[in-house]
């Protein structure tokens, strides 16, 4: 136990260290203009803005990508026509680059927020999708007898053992998705917008504004880091059973 | 009681129809701890299988009480040889859920898994995660699941395979004692004739696939025993193990396949 701790306990400094590092790096290679760019934004207002924006958009992005992939990766296996005939549709879908897939969904939902969710749904969504999916068709078959032997109906089945089951799967789907959310977000920003962070850093970019340039970039990362955290502490409350190492 | 009257099972295979069962007819009748044993592969399992409604039989029936038995049938309980426990479910969750799935309210369906969690002797272990207990225990925990619907039929599967030998002589002689105790019908699936011999009343020998009912033996050593462990040590038993060996006709079986 202490040996485990101690071991944290360097993990931790390690990364803290790193952290540093980078701070102090970044910090020297802008020469104080990522503070004075932060500072001009704040008082002109749209830094803020633009933060929640994207937020906004990937937060959304992520939690109904989510559902849906989850709904449909549990529904469809239990669905055999249904999946067969769909099946090759959706991984083709999944084959093309989202960044081709975008400029679509600026044409269908325009230029404001909704674009950029429409475009985070759509590639959260194979994130959890296909985990979901997979898992589900190598599912314990021998669970689903022993609840038969007890009288269950195929919807006492699908709900006590199908959905539980799949909770591992679920989270492997949102790790993978809390990243891609945020990039669906920006990639949408990027191809047309008119706020945001990626709208934020485009136009930097455009104006040669490297210390706002910076950062967007420092935002950015901050957030997803807060979001992987957030999600890797929600493993032990979505498989409680897999953290539980006690003998 | 439990019945199976002139059974046959095939399935279609990719070279035509394959017969694994071929009209088997036994009873098992209540009070009574029946063993069916035969080579590996010849559908042993798949007689459980047709009981519980897992299959349908392409011919003949099983009776239930006189009464056909009607896929999913709460006179019957299963235990299996895999684990069947659900592993995000703790240990009272999981003995609970055939009264769960039955709709029996929540407080008492609590109340008569705590029961069965302690009359086990799984007491403080009741919100541990299955994964957490030993082999013995899980089994237990299956157990005590299966008995919480109160069945009147038991249906093992190989259920006592992957336990280590000691928990095994331990939790064989509790399904013996249970059965024998509850005037329950039990039908044990097995490979191994040791254990048919110590825990049944009567061994049913079946043949080679298409399986068909060779020999059955009446076996009063398991009622007279004090345990299931001392039934190898009794007079008889060896002689009870060559004839169950001889009709299960492996050794000729092993020669066919090797050459």
């Amino acid at each position: 136990m202490t040996a485990r701790l101690s071991h944290r306990f360097v993990v931790i400094a390690g990364r803290l260290a790193v952290l540093v590092v980078i701070l102090i790096g970044t910090e020297l290679g802008v020469r104080y203009g990522v503070m004075s760019a932060l500072l001009t934004q704040l008082s002109s207002g749209s830094f803020l803005t633009d933060s929640g924006i994207t937020i906004f958009e990937t937060l959304l992005g992520l939690f109904c990508g989510s559902l849906l992939g989850m709904t449909v990766g549990l529904v469809l296996p239990q669905l055999r026509f249904v999946s067969n005939v769909f099946e090759p549709f959706l991984m083709v879908l999944n084959g093309i680059p989202v960044i081709v897939i975008a400029p679509l969904f600026i044409l269908w939902l325009g230029l404001g927020i909704l674009s950029k969710i429409g475009i985070s749904v759509y590639i959260v969504f194979f994130a959890m999708f296909i985990p979901v999916y997979t898992g589900s068709l190598r599912l314990d078959t021998t669970l689903v007898d022993a609840l038969h032997v007890m009288g269950a109906t195929r919807l006492q089945t699908f709900w006590k053992v199908i959905v539980p089951s799949s909770l591992p799967s679920v989270y492997t789907g949102l790790k993978i998705g809390s990243g891609l959310a945020l990039i669906g977000a920006v990639i949408g920003e990027f191809v047309a917008s008119r706020s945001g962070l990626g709208h934020m850093i485009l136009y930097a970019s455009g104006t040669l504004d490297t210390p706002t340039l910076y950062l967007g970039i420092i935002t950015l990362a901050a957030f997803a880091a807060v979001l992987s955290f957030t999600i890797d502490a929600l493993g032990p409350v979505l498989v409680p059973w897999r953290f539980s190492d006690e003998k | 009681m439990l019945e199976f009257r002139n059974v046959s099972f095939s399935f279609a295979g990719r070279r035509g129809t394959v017969e694994v069962l071929h009209n088997v007819s036994f009873a098992c009748k209540e009070d009574e701890i029946v063993a069916v044993i035969g080579p590996s592969g010849c559908g042993k399992s798949t007689l459980l299988s047709l009981a519980v409604g897992l299959r349908q039989p392409s011919g003949g029936e099983v009776l239930v009480d006189g009464r056909p038995a009607k896929g999913a049938d709460r006179r019957l309980g299963m235990l299996f040889q895999q684990t069947t426990l659900l592993p995000w479910r703790s240990v009272v969750e999981n003995v609970e859920l055939g009264l769960e799935i039955r709709g029996e309210p929540k407080a008492a369906r609590r109340r008569r898994a705590m029961e069965l969690i302690t009359q086990y002797g799984l007491a403080g272990f009741e919100r541990k995660f299955p994964h957490a207990l030993s082999g013995g225990m899980q089994k237990r925990t299956a157990l005590a699941q299966t008995l919480a619907a109160e069945p009147t039929v038991l249906l093992l599967d190989e259920p006592f395979a992957a336990l280590d030998a000691q928990t095994r002589v331990v939790i064989e002689n509790d399904v013996v004692n249970i059965c024998r105790s509850g005037k329950r019908t039990m039908l044990l699936v097995t490979h191994d004739i040791a254990e048919a011999i110590s825990m049944a009343d009567r061994v049913v020998v079946l043949s080679r696939r298409p399986a068909t009912v060779k020999e059955i033996y009446e076996i009063p050593l398991s009622r007279e025993a004090k345990s299931v462990g001392d039934v190898p040590g009794m007079p008889g038993f060896t002689q009870y193990f060559n004839r169950i060996w001889h009709a299960l006709d492996i050794s000729v079986a092993g020669a066919d396949a090797a050459a």
